[in-house]
């Protein structure tokens, strides 16, 4: 078995080599397929590149590690409880359309359209986003939009590292803006219970129910924090689990690639703000228990919110974006007829993370 | 659970190099004959009054020397040797010895000796000696970092420490000061470590300053694979690109890696074959802001901001920043995941800066 295995590396290896070689020696393939073997090359095979300057030997960690943790950690925290949930049926389409659309089209063009020298990973990881934080009805036609306005904007700004905002969340917020009613309609509720072979393929019957922050706008009802846990409340297909959110996103900060500061700090003071506002105003804010746990939150707090290049590169200003989201998050939930507003919250602190960046520097290299 | 906790302080303020890539040396030491010109040891000696004295008998490096073969079970007759030189060349200072907290005999012989040493009129009993421990932790044991942490003195980087009045000495000169000056005997032989995975062995070599590296190396280097030297480390060391280079009373250590400049599939899954090969282990990307460099600096600078100036252009503003602090032990480049050559552009931004 050991051996076969190393066999078709060996073969594949060749082969890799063979087309690298071919490339090269022809111009006219290369200006149009050169660019693209590098990118999809890189995805299979390391580098040949060496240290020339010290130090001479690199730690392991490189960016393809960093992002495939992330992909990693959303499979566990959204895709396989989603499945639970939804039934297999809806929620893998939602991820190919969305992927095919976001890299394989829109990226794959680009390479060849802009000769970037790679396919950037970070573009899976939005790509994993785009479903997540829309409806479980929404039509796959809408995913793929999304997900073609993110990779596009995101191509745009120039990948990893250049990203100014979210580009996941600035797909949403153009999918806001240009279907306002597709983004806020067709939550449908989870099968609970054992689960059976056709509700793990299909889902249960496609009733829709409102998400607990719209009932709660509505009516004043909360639902019971621990259904809110463990997700058998209405709510976007990626939001709902919250346990497995958290292991997860435990788990990436614990592995220094979420930094802990962000979602602490969120987390932190999205409580401390509403248990203020609900002790002030009384009963028509919502408890701040039921805030934490209600609508995409936690899923933001430790997965949209610690993107790393949006956030402000010092750590003291790590806390300060935290808190700034959550007191945005807070005062839209609590004072304006939005039911949810971490989008937002987001994508604003994500603009005023590089003032707070350059203020942070001053006051610290006085 | 130990492990956890030790895998936790690893990232933090400096990185457990030991640990992550361990070296073991044969306990052989294997002696290099050479008969072209050898130099004879020369010490310099300090024209300032010397108050501190510091040698560090805890390498933080897998490649430095062990203690071991400079002790070899007698760490007495090390210290008696260390002051006599004391007493001869630098009366009325303190000797600090500075050991790593997991060698528990060293420190209890260590303790012993100073319990039952004759002590100075000077000094009462056996004050002179000053023990330290310290986790073997790189970069500790750079002069900027030592002398802060045993006397709390502040030194600048590239200062020379003698002006304080603070000597670092090397244990193998301890001993060569007291065979050449005091003795009277010839010294000139000198312990060199050669470790890393371009060798069939890692040995303890005894040469004579002197002697050319391709000498050193020639019986031991894998001949099956391409490798590179460096001199005195791979963190902060420098490439020896001629092999008929010859080694001097300063070099520290020689190692010798796999150059690994071809396509290895699937990287992921092979991650241990390419640690210790001049590998980058990645691709080139832009700075992602992921803090790995300001939680692994030991001296609490930011070295991703460096790079945000390089790269705009605007070198000399990288000394708003504290550059001047910057100890250079390369560990923000070891560590960054956008594999950027964070130490070559704190040095360019360097040059700019302060014109060195």
């Amino acid at each position: 078995m050991k051996k076969t295995i190393k066999d078709i590396k060996t073969i594949l290896n060749e082969n890799l080599n063979r087309i690298e070689g071919f490339i090269h020696s022809h111009p006219k393939v290369n200006f149009l397929f050169g660019a693209l073997f590098e990118a999809t090359d890189g995805l299979i095979r390391s580098t040949k590149d060496t240290a020339k300057n010290p130090p001479f030997i690199r730690s392991s960690m490189d960016v393809k590690q960093y992002m495939g943790a992330i992909l990693a950690a959303l499979f566990f925290g959204w895709v396989l409880p989603a499945i639970y949930f939804y039934g297999f049926m809806c929620v893998v389409p939602r991820l190919i359309v969305s992927f095919v659309v976001g890299v394989f089209v829109v990226d794959l063009i680009w390479v060849i359209l802009a000769r970037e020298e790679r396919i950037n990973e970070g573009g899976f990881v939005t790509c994993l986003f785009i479903p997540a934080f829309l409806p479980p009805q929404a039509p796959l036609w809408l995913i793929g939009v999304g997900a073609g306005i993110s990779i596009l904007f995101r191509n745009i700004l120039g990948g990893v590292g250049h990203n100014l905002v979210n580009p996941a969340l600035f797909g949403r917020l153009m999918l806001t803006i240009c279907f306002p009613t597709m983004v806020v309609s067709g939550w449908q509720v989870p099968s609970t219970g054992i689960p059976t072979i056709e509700s793990l393929m299909y889902g249960v019957d496609a009733v829709t129910h409102a998400t607990p922050l719209i009932t709660f706008k509505e009516t004043g009802e909360t639902a019971s924090f621990l259904s809110l846990m463990f997700g058998v409340n209405t709510g976007s297909l990626g939001e709902t689990c919250r346990i497995a959110l958290i292991i997860t996103g435990i788990w990436l900060c614990v592995k220094r690639i979420a930094n802990w500061r962000i979602p602490v700090a969120y987390l932190g003071s999205v409580f401390i703000l509403s248990a203020i506002f609900s002790l002030m105003l009384g009963e028509t804010m919502a408890p701040p228990i039921f805030q934490l746990l209600s609508g995409g939150l936690i899923f933001a707090a430790f997965f949209m919110a610690t993107d790393p290049i949006t956030t402000t590169y010092s750590q003291a200003g790590k806390w300060i974006f935290g808190i700034g989201c959550g007191l945005i998050t807070v005062v839209i939930r609590d004072f304006t007829q939005m039911p949810e507003g971490i989008m937002y919250a987001i994508l604003l602190m994500n603009l005023l993370s590089v003032p707070i960046q350059t203020i942070l520097l001053k006051v610290k290299y006085r | 659970m130990v492990e956890n906790k030790k895998n936790k302080k690893v990232y933090k303020k400096g990185f457990n190099l030991i640990e992550t890539y361990p070296v073991k040396f044969s306990e052989t030491i294997v002696f290099v004959k050479h008969n072209g010109q050898v130099d004879s040891f020369n010490f310099a000696f300090p024209d300032k009054k010397v108050e501190h004295i510091i040698v560090n008998l805890c390498p933080t490096e897998p490649w430095a020397l062990p203690n071991l073969a400079i002790l070899r079970n007698r760490t007495h007759d090390f210290l008696n040797k260390l002051e006599t030189v004391r007493a001869e060349y630098f009366p009325d200072s303190h000797c600090h010895v500075v050991v790593s907290h997991q060698e528990t005999t060293l420190v209890n012989e260590l303790n012993q000796y100073k319990a039952s040493a004759n002590s100075p009129p000077t000094f009462a009993n056996g004050e002179y000696l000053h023990l330290h421990t310290m986790e073997p932790v790189y970069p500790y044991d750079a002069p900027v970092l030592i002398v802060k942490n045993i006397l709390g003195l502040d030194i600048a980087f590239g200062q020379n420490t003698t002006e304080q009045g603070i000597l670092l000495l090397d244990p193998q000169n301890v001993i060569g000061i007291f065979e050449y000056y005091i003795k009277k005997n010839e010294f000139n032989t000198r312990l060199i470590p050669i470790s890393g995975t371009g060798l069939k062995d890692n040995k303890i070599l005894k040469v004579k300053p002197g002697t050319p590296v391709k000498r050193m190396l020639e019986l031991y280097v894998r001949t099956d694979i391409k490798y590179r030297v460096f001199l005195d480390g791979l963190l902060n060391g420098t490439e020896v690109k001629d092999l008929t280079q010859k080694i001097d009373w300063s070099t520290k250590n020689i190692v010798v890696i796999e150059e690994r400049d071809y396509k290895t599939l699937f990287p992921y899954t092979r991650v241990n074959e390419l640690l210790f090969t001049t590998s980058l282990m990645g691709e080139l990307r832009r700075c992602v802001y992921c803090n790995f460099c300001d939680d692994i600096c030991p001296v609490n600078l930011e070295p991703a901001l460096y790079w945000h100036c390089y790269i705009r252009g605007e070198k000399q503003k990288a000394r708003t920043y504290a550059l001047e602090k910057c100890i250079e032990c390369g560990l923000c480049s070891f560590i960054c995941p956008s594999k950027l050559e964070l130490l070559h552009v704190i040095k360019e931004c360097k040059l700019a800066s302060f014109g060195r």
